[in-house]
């Protein structure tokens, strides 16, 4: 046989198996979406340090597929790109999965927190109006001020949840649980002192 | 017979040369990089996640990461690859430059958030320490309402940035002690605006001068007269100009605040005369004398505070000012009155009339007792 008849037909099949070599597209979009997703989900905030190794592994992607790319076209071999492509995906998905679990948490707890000093200040803000008038009518006028200044911050509890900021609202929240139970303690000693005060009707 | 013949010689000495030549190549070979090195750049990244490196200094960590993970994905990439002793190994020096950088971003880290958490320790410090103090002085002072809301929004902020800095949010404790210092100049402020009239030496010379002429006009009339002083809490009465009863008296529950509105709990200051007296039977308080709170002054400057929005709506200008004695037991503070106990009432009220002037002022030296608590607020605040 002659081997010119083999070997030709076969070198040119190699080079145009070789030449067709393409950038795995799919797998790089994939790839992309995945850590934008991470993102989106908080990872920067709740997994930063995960969050930046995923950025990592996608410009390590981008930098592997531009070298390929730059290479004389016979050369190119991308699959080292679709690795990167396929761990990168399988990264950011397990991130994002990490961070919405840690959200949740944080914000779970902040909800705990704020559900729990909305229930200290009602009990204050009823004890309050329970609380006669007695010796010391400052103090009295004091504690509702207090209890009035501890529902007011409760909204700002709330507007820290609404934009997200678990740990912010969590601290406040147990602020406030904590300066509402110091309230309350405050009148139930007064309570305990008071006797029955008559409150005059005059204008003053 | 023993002797081999020329080939298998030949082909001997080429087997044992071969086996030498295999044996010197495979001891001469070295692995890509050196395992060791490559723990010790995950070391560093460990360091630098237990410093928060992503939230701190994030373009430090974030240049970090990328690096190693490209590093790591070639050492993972090369983990097969042998190569002679004389070829230069990239990877390893990248890896170990990568290394060092990532040290020196450790180091560096360290110093700041060592730095982050002295400053948020010492700012937490200094508001606490301030906020004790400016409690005590006007706890001092009785005028704890003049602040309203604040004192629990400075608590509140405090807290938080106590519980944030235990929980090594060193940043976060900083912002919220700031916070609170910006608070508590503020509540300062609100202090200097209702009572620094305490420490004007113009406004303690007109209350000087209103006392002075309520005495002349006792030494001219022969009569009695009264001036009580708020900072003193003190009622004095005189006669033909002289000097005859001296008591401690009792004001408002706000009773240090100028008097803007019924049910504001302060005790007016002004000029006014005893309307009418009420005897025992004919009051609550034991004996009482009313006084002609409001005077013309007094809706004066109440239509004013109306105008520039300082009245809550539907509050009126309130009456029914007095000066009396205790009703069941001697109360801390009255709804806006001057209060004496009994005995004190009584001694005091056979000695006036209908007519007798009453003159009610802040305060009748410059070093009374509001005058005080600000200069030590004031001072204090320097201090730091």
């Amino acid at each position: 046989m002659n081997m010119r008849h083999v070997l030709l037909p076969a070198l040119c099949t190699l080079i145009l198996v070789s030449g067709c070599a393409q950038p795995p597209v799919d797998q790089i979009n994939a790839a992309e979406q995945a850590v934008k997703d991470a993102q989106q989900s908080g990872a920067a905030t709740y997994v930063a340090n995960d969050y930046a190794k995923i950025e990592g592994l996608m410009a390590a992607l981008k930098k592997e597929v531009a070298d390929q790319d730059g290479k004389f076209a016979l050369l190119r071999d991308y699959g080292k790109a679709e690795q990167l492509a396929a761990t990168t995906k399988t990264e950011a998905e397990r991130v994002k999965a990490d961070a919405t679990k840690k959200m949740e948490e944080a914000k779970s707890a902040a909800t705990q927190a704020q559900q729990a000093a909305q229930e200290v200040v009602k009990s204050t803000l009823d004890l309050v109006a329970k609380a006669p008038a007695g010796k010391d009518r400052a103090a009295l006028e004091s504690i509702k001020t207090d209890a009035e200044a501890l529902k007011a911050s409760l909204n700002d509890v709330q507007m820290m949840l609404d934009k997200a900021d678990y740990l912010g609202a969590q601290t406040k929240a147990k602020a406030i649980q904590e300066k509402g139970q110091a309230v309350s303690k405050e009148i139930e000693t007064a309570l305990a002192k008071i006797g029955k005060g008559k409150s005059t009707t005059k204008k003053k | 017979m023993f002797m081999m013949s020329k080939n298998q010689s030949i082909a001997r000495l080429s087997l044992w040369w071969g086996v030498l030549a295999l044996t010197g190549s495979l001891a001469g070979c070295v692995e890509a990089v050196p395992p060791e090195i490559v723990e010790a750049v995950e070391s560093v990244d460990r360091d630098l996640m237990q410093l928060r490196a992503a939230e701190l200094a994030p373009d430090d960590y974030s240049n970090f990461a990328h690096q190693w993970v490209t590093l790591r994905a070639r050492v993972e990439a090369e983990d097969d690859v042998i190569r002679w002793p004389w070829e230069p190994n990239e990877l390893e020096q990248a890896l170990r430059h990568l290394q060092a950088e990532g040290t020196r971003t450790v180091a560096r880290l360290t110093e700041h958030q060592d730095t982050l958490r002295r400053s948020a320790e010492r700012q937490l410090a200094h508001v606490e320490e301030r906020a004790k103090l400016i409690a005590t002085e006007v706890s001092t002072i009785d005028s704890r309402l003049v602040l309203g809301e604040k004192p629990v929004e400075i608590d509140l902020l405090i807290k938080q940035a106590r519980a944030l800095y235990e929980q090594r949010h060193y940043g976060q404790s900083l912002e919220a002690s700031e916070r609170a210092s910006h608070n508590l100049a503020t509540q300062a402020a609100m202090l200097n605006r209702e009572l620094g009239r305490y420490a004007s030496h113009d406004r303690i010379a007109q209350w000087q001068r209103m006392a002075k002429d309520t005495i002349e006009w006792s030494r001219e009339h022969r009569t009695a007269a009264i001036v009580v002083s708020k900072a003193e809490r003190s009622l004095v009465l005189y006669r033909s100009g002289r000097k005859v009863l001296s008591y401690p008296v009792r004001l408002g529950f706000n009773g240090i605040k100028e008097k803007r509105y019924q049910g504001d709990g302060a005790t007016p200051e002004g000029r006014y005369r005893v309307t009418s007296k009420r005897g025992q039977g004919q009051t609550q308080f034991y004996r009482a004398l009313l006084l002609d709170y409001p005077n013309q002054e007094d809706r004066r400057r109440f239509v004013l505070e109306r105008k520039i929005g300082n009245i809550p709506a539907l509050r009126g200008i309130g009456g029914q000012i007095e000066i009396h004695g205790v009703e069941n037991e001697l109360m801390a503070q009255t709804l806006g009155c001057v209060m004496l106990d009994n005995s004190q009432m009584l001694a005091l009220f056979d000695r006036v009339d209908k007519g007798t002037p009453v003159t009610i002022v802040g305060a009748l030296h410059e070093h009374n007792s509001v005058a005080l608590a600000l200069a030590n607020l004031s001072a204090r605040r320097d201090e730091t």
